[in-house]
Order: C-alpha cells, then sequence, then structure tokens
C-alpha cells in the first residue's frame, strides 16, 4: 500500500516514498520513483489517486521550473509550499479535484534552514518537523513522535528514516517492497541507497 | 401506491425509542451526596410537560436519576423500587447503595438486546458513611465517581464540573492544595449555577430544579439552613437523611 | 463525520471592561489522526483586531489569504484602517458570496471599534459558514467544541472583568472545554487586546 514520509534533520530534509505501481491487485511496476525534484533545492513526494499524481506532480514541476527560468531564482520553499497549496485549494472546488497528498522538503538557501511541508488533497498545509501519509503514518508518526531529533546528523536521519521503513516492511499488511529515498541540503537534491 | 397497486415494495417501521430532554447531576461530597434534575419532558420542539421529575428517592440512603427516554425511565425506577421493595422484605432492612448499583447495572444488562434508553446517575451514602456517586451508560457499564452530569446539557455541564469539582486546569498554591471534597453549601451554589448555564443555552433543559441532599447518619444539616424551599423526605431523622430543594427555572 | 469536523479545531472570543479576548485550541488533524499541534487559526487583522477561523483547515488558509487581499485593498482605497463592524460585515459578505457552495468555516472576530466621542470600546462577533452574522454582547464561540465552551463559558464569564480577569476566565473556558472534545486541544494560545496593546500567550494544557 502506498506510502510516504519525511523528516527534518540538522539542515536537511529526507524523504521516502515506497516504488510499487499498483492496479487492482496486481503490482505492475516496483521502481516507480515518487519523489519529483522540483528545483534545485526542493523535493517533492506524492501520492494518491493513479493518474491524477502524475499529471498534478507534472504541472506543479513545469511551473516551478518556468519561474526559475523567468526569475534565474528558484521559488523558495515556502513560496512553493503557499503556491502549490493554493493550486490544490482551487482543484478542490473545481469540476474534478486532483486527488494528490503531497511532501514537499525543501532547503532555503537565504535563511540556511530546511523546510518539510505535509500537504493533503484538500490544500491543507503544515510546516512538520516529520511527516506521513497512507497507511504508513500510522506506524511512522508514532516512531518519529519519539525517535525524531531536529538537530541530527544526516547518519542519524537516515537511522530513524531505516526503523520507520523496517516497521512499514514488518506491519503493514501490503508492504512495500522497496522505498526510494532522497535528500535535500545545502548541496541540492541527491539519491540515497539504503 | 396511490393507485392502489403493489408493484413497488414498500417498508414500514416502529421506532420504539425517543428522546425526552432535560439534565440530571451529581456530586459527591465527603458525608453527602447531591443529586440533581431539571423537571422539563420534551419531544422535539414542543414542551410535554413542565413539571416530570427525572431524580427518584429509592430509600433513605439511595436517590436514582434517570435521563434519556422518560417512559423507559419511569418503568425502570419502578422495577428498580419493586426489587428493593423484595428485598425490604427479605432482609428486613434497606439495601446498601453499593448494591444497589450492581442490582442496576444487572438489570439494565438484562436488557442488553432492547435496552432501556436513559442514562442513570445514582447518589447517595455508602455503607461506611462517605457521600457515593454511581453513573450508568444505557447497558449496564458503571462506574463510582465524585461528580457526573448527563443528559442533554451533558456537554456544557461536565467540562465545567471538571473546573469546579476536580479542579482540572487549576494549579494550587503549594501551601494549600485543592480539596478532595467540597462543603455542600459550594456543591449546592455549582448544582444551580450549571443548571441555570444550561437553561440559558439548552432549549431542552429548564422549567423547574430539584436538587436532593442525601446527608450521612449523624451529619448536621450544616450547608442546608440558609436554603430555602427545603423539604425533608426522610422517615427516620436518627439515620441517613434525605432532603429535596426545590427552584425555578427559566421556562423559555 | 461532518467535514466541520473534518480537521478539528475551536475558536472563543469574550468581551472584557475596555477589553476583548480571543483565543484557540492549535490542533490540526485529519479525523482522529493529529497532524500538527502548532497550527494556528486566529490571525491579526489590525493592530486592534483579530479574527478565528475555526473548520476545514484548507480554507482557514484560503479564507486567511482572501481576508488578508481584501482588508489591504480597503486600506489602501479607503487610507485607513478597517473598523472591527465594518471587517464583520466583510466577512459576512465574503461567505454569503458562497451560498451555495460554502467554506467550511465560521469565523469569529474579536477587536477593540472606535467610537464617535474618539475612544474605544470591545467589540465581538461570529458568523456561521454562510455569513450569518451574531454581534454578542457576552461571549461567542465555535468549531468542534463549541457545545462545551458554551457550557464552561455560561458558568465562568460574568461582565466588566479586567484584563488579566478576562485572560484567566477564557484560558479556563478553552482549556476546560477542549479536555472534553477529542478533536481540539494540542495547545491553546489566548490574545488579550486593550486599546493600546496586544497580549499573546500560549498555554500549556493536556496533549492528549
Amino acid at each position: 500500500m502506498e506510502t510516504a514520509f519525511a523528516l527534518t534533520g540538522k539542515g536537511y530534509v529526507l524523504l521516502a516514498a515506497d516504488t510499487t505501481a499498483v492496479h487492482s491487485i496486481i503490482k505492475v511496476k516496483t521502481d516507480v520513483d515518487k519523489i519529483k525534484e522540483l528545483s534545485p533545492c526542493l523535493l517533492m513526494a506524492y501520492s494518491g489517486e493513479p493518474g491524477d499524481t502524475v499529471q498534478f506532480a507534472e504541472y506543479i514541476e513545469r511551473n516551478i521550473r518556468l519561474y526559475h527560468i523567468r526569475n534565474n531564482f528558484p521559488l523558495r520553499p515556502p513560496s512553493a509550499a503557499s503556491w502549490i497549496r493554493r493550486s490544490l485549494a482551487d482543484s478542490l472546488r473545481s469540476r474534478k479535484p486532483y486527488s494528490v497528498n503531497l511532501l514537499l522538503g525543501g532547503y532555503d538557501t537565504s535563511t540556511y534552514m530546511p523546510h518539510l511541508y505535509w500537504m493533503d488533497y484538500f490544500g491543507t498545509l503544515a510546516e512538520v518537523p516529520f511527516a506521513a501519509h497512507g497507511y504508513g503514518s500510522y506506524f511512522t508518526l508514532s516512531l518519529l513522535d519519539k525517535y525524531h531529533d531536529p538537530e541530527a546528523t544526516v547518519e542519524e536521519g537516515i537511522a530513524t528514516l531505516k526503523r520507520c521503513i523496517d516497521e512499514v516492511s514488518k506491519r503493514l499488511v501490503v508492504s512495500p517492497a522497496r522505498f526510494k529515498v532522497k535528500i535535500v541540503d545545502k548541496d541540492g537534491v541527491r539519491e540515497i541507497e539504503l | 401506491m396511490p393507485d392502489g397497486s403493489f408493484s413497488h415494495p414498500q417498508e414500514r417501521q416502529f421506532n420504539p425509542y425517543t428522546e425526552n430532554g432535560g439534565t440530571i447531576l451529581a456530586i459527591a461530597g465527603a458525608d453527602f451526596s447531591v443529586v440533581a434534575g431539571d423537571t422539563r419532558q420534551s419531544e422535539g420542539y414542543s414542551i410535554q410537560t413542565r413539571y416530570a421529575p427525572k431524580v427518584h428517592k429509592l430509600t433513605d440512603r439511595a436517590v436514582l436519576a434517570v435521563n434519556g427516554f422518560a417512559a423507559d425511565g419511569n418503568m425502570f425506577v419502578k422495577k428498580v423500587k419493586q426489587r428493593l421493595e423484595w428485598y425490604r422484605h427479605a432482609h428486613a432492612k434497606d439495601m446498601p447503595l453499593r448494591a444497589i448499583a450492581r442490582l442496576i447495572q444487572t438489570m439494565l444488562y438484562g436488557q442488553r438486546f432492547f435496552p432501556y434508553y436513559v442514562y442513570n446517575i445514582l447518589g447517595g451514602i455508602e455503607e461506611d458513611g462517605t457521600g457515593a456517586i454511581y453513573s450508568f451508560d444505557p447497558v449496564g457499564s458503571y462506574e463510582r465517581e465524585t461528580c457526573r452530569a448527563a443528559g442533554a446539557a451533558m456537554a456544557l455541564v461536565q467540562p465545567f464540573l471538571d473546573n469546579q469539582i476536580y479542579f482540572k486546569n487549576q494549579q494550587a498554591p503549594a501551601d494549600s492544595p485543592h480539596p478532595v471534597h467540597l462543603p455542600l453549601q459550594d456543591v449546592l451554589s455549582i448544582v444551580i449555577d450549571s443548571f441555570t448555564s444550561a437553561t440559558e443555552r439548552h432549549i431542552e433543559v429548564g422549567d423547574g430544579l430539584e436538587i436532593y441532599v442525601i446527608l450521612a447518619k449523624g451529619r448536621s444539616a450544616q450547608g442546608l439552613e440558609s436554603i430555602r424551599n427545603v423539604q425533608e423526605m426522610s422517615t427516620n431523622p436518627e439515620g441517613d437523611r434525605v432532603f429535596v430543594i426545590r427552584r425555578e427555572l427559566k421556562k423559555d | 463525520m461532518s467535514i466541520m469536523q473534518h480537521n478539528g479545531g475551536s475558536v472563543i472570543a469574550m468581551v472584557g471592561k475596555d477589553c476583548v479576548a480571543i483565543a484557540s485550541d492549535l490542533r490540526l488533524g485529519v479525523q482522529s489522526l493529529s497532524i500538527t499541534s502548532d497550527f494556528e487559526k486566529i490571525f491579526p487583522v489590525t493592530d486592534r483586531l483579530f479574527v478565528g477561523l475555526p473548520g476545514l483547515a484548507t480554507d482557514v488558509t484560503t479564507l486567511r489569504e482572501q481576508f488578508r487581499y481584501r482588508v489591504n485593498m480597503y486600506t489602501i482605497k479607503e487610507e485607513r484602517e478597517i473598523e472591527p463592524q465594518t471587517f464583520a460585515q466583510l466577512v459576512s459578505s465574503t461567505l454569503y458570496e458562497r451560498r451555495f457552495g460554502p467554506y467550511f468555516i465560521e469565523p469569529v472576530m474579536a477587536g477593540m471599534q472606535k467610537t464617535p466621542a474618539g475612544g474605544y470600546a470591545p467589540f465581538i462577533a461570529a458568523t456561521d459558514l454562510i455569513g450569518c452574522l451574531n454581534f454578542a454582547k457576552d461571549f461567542v464561540v465555535a468549531g468542534t467544541a463549541s457545545e462545551k465552551l458554551f457550557g464552561v463559558a455560561e458558568g465562568l464569564w460574568e461582565p466588566d472583568l479586567e484584563a488579566e480577569d478576562l485572560f484567566e476566565t477564557i484560558s479556563q473556558t478553552l482549556l476546560n472545554a477542549l479536555d472534553r472534545d477529542a478533536f481540539s486541544g494540542w495547545g491553546a494560545v489566548v490574545h488579550v487586546i486593550t486599546k493600546d496593546k496586544v497580549i499573546t500567550r500560549k498555554l500549556k494544557g493536556r496533549m492528549d
């Protein structure tokens, strides 16, 4: 079942998302990347209705890119979050709303602060120290309540993230086979092999 | 169908329950208990009567407040009283409070699959002379407590009681901790305030207020003397005593 | 469960002597799952006016942005700050604009209103989700704990409370109501507004 979660640490944000594409009871793919790199220091994990997710994520990706090209500077994480939220909120009251849930992790190169935003398909936006979407959230949020440290090093952050992945693998009925993990910090975004 | 045909299936249903509004409330002191209820009985937006007692004296040391579906409530009280009378005939004494509480749970659970649609609060004096309150849900789950509100205005009254009786969210000074039990006079003020507040904001609460006060054997009537409209209900002034205070509530 | 209860949250406002107070919880949840404990739903409009927006969280943000835009436009056009009474009408018409597809928010306002004599008078108001105004003289409540807030406030509130006493009254009312509501709580914030200053305090309460 679809699960995504994220946590902040000292100068970075870690995002993890499962890599399975499901159709009915069939696993169609096990190497899907559900974390988009929106700009040099901004990551977005998306989940929800198949079709809506990719369509909406690409729309966001391209518009964030357009802003970057036009202004020579990318949108900073708080502004990007606000704009994406508004897109979802407007969509909610349209004829066909997108049902896409997001985690937005970014590093603000102006204030040198990591930011993590939790967003659902209603357009509810909250800045949080750690977050999760999907059934996995029922396990990981309580784990993160206990183990999350906003001052943790990358190694400690990854260790905490591993705890979450292990717990989901152990307890979730249909647990995802693999997770893709990405990090964003002052050096930009990159993938992490666990 | 208007044309009298039977081509469409029809469903008929009889609903054996209704909700008759009102609120009840009980607070236990160290050596007394207070059980109160308003006297309005309503159905929907209509008032059926302005005086339908919800608080009933069972024995000289036990008072039962019943709230919810009035027909069920009245029948339930009648049956409890009958069981208590049988007990008197068999044992030549009144049933102790904690035994009445267990009796009520058994009687309620006996109707587990066609419940009495009522919330009960039993108040009185325990055999050791302490004030006690027992609250029940419609199928007999029960618990001894210090204070409890039930009925239409439960949501309005209970948090107020948490604050005023249990001193929730209040920090006590280091040299004077919060009292475990309040004096009778304070309890009566809180009860009256609770009901005037509930009457103000809830349409199903009002008309009249009946407050039963049960005093442990040997306890003076201190705290009652300044109260107007007090009537003694007990048969034996030497044992546990029961008083009732009647007040008017707003009728709009 | 109703959409009004989806995210949880409650707001209350009270009148005192030459002061008003407005307070709310800080929870943001999705049904029974709590997401964060620092979701503010009370926002400053002017130096002497606050608006609380309990209800569906997406609409909290949307309406907050909408009100900020409209108040800014008003300030620029009129070259003066908006008065609480006027703002209440603005809130009402903004909500009624969406009469048949409403924002799921029940706003609560508290502020100090300029009087013709040149002084300031306490002002509170609340509306339902389609903008029906309620100008109460004592207190107004809204959100998932509204019933509980009504009960406690009716018992604790009295007329002409001084700023510090009003703070204690609104705090006790809020905290005790929140503790009996599963959808509100996880911290609280109180603003006490007088004619020349605003005192904001975060309350320590139960976190369950």
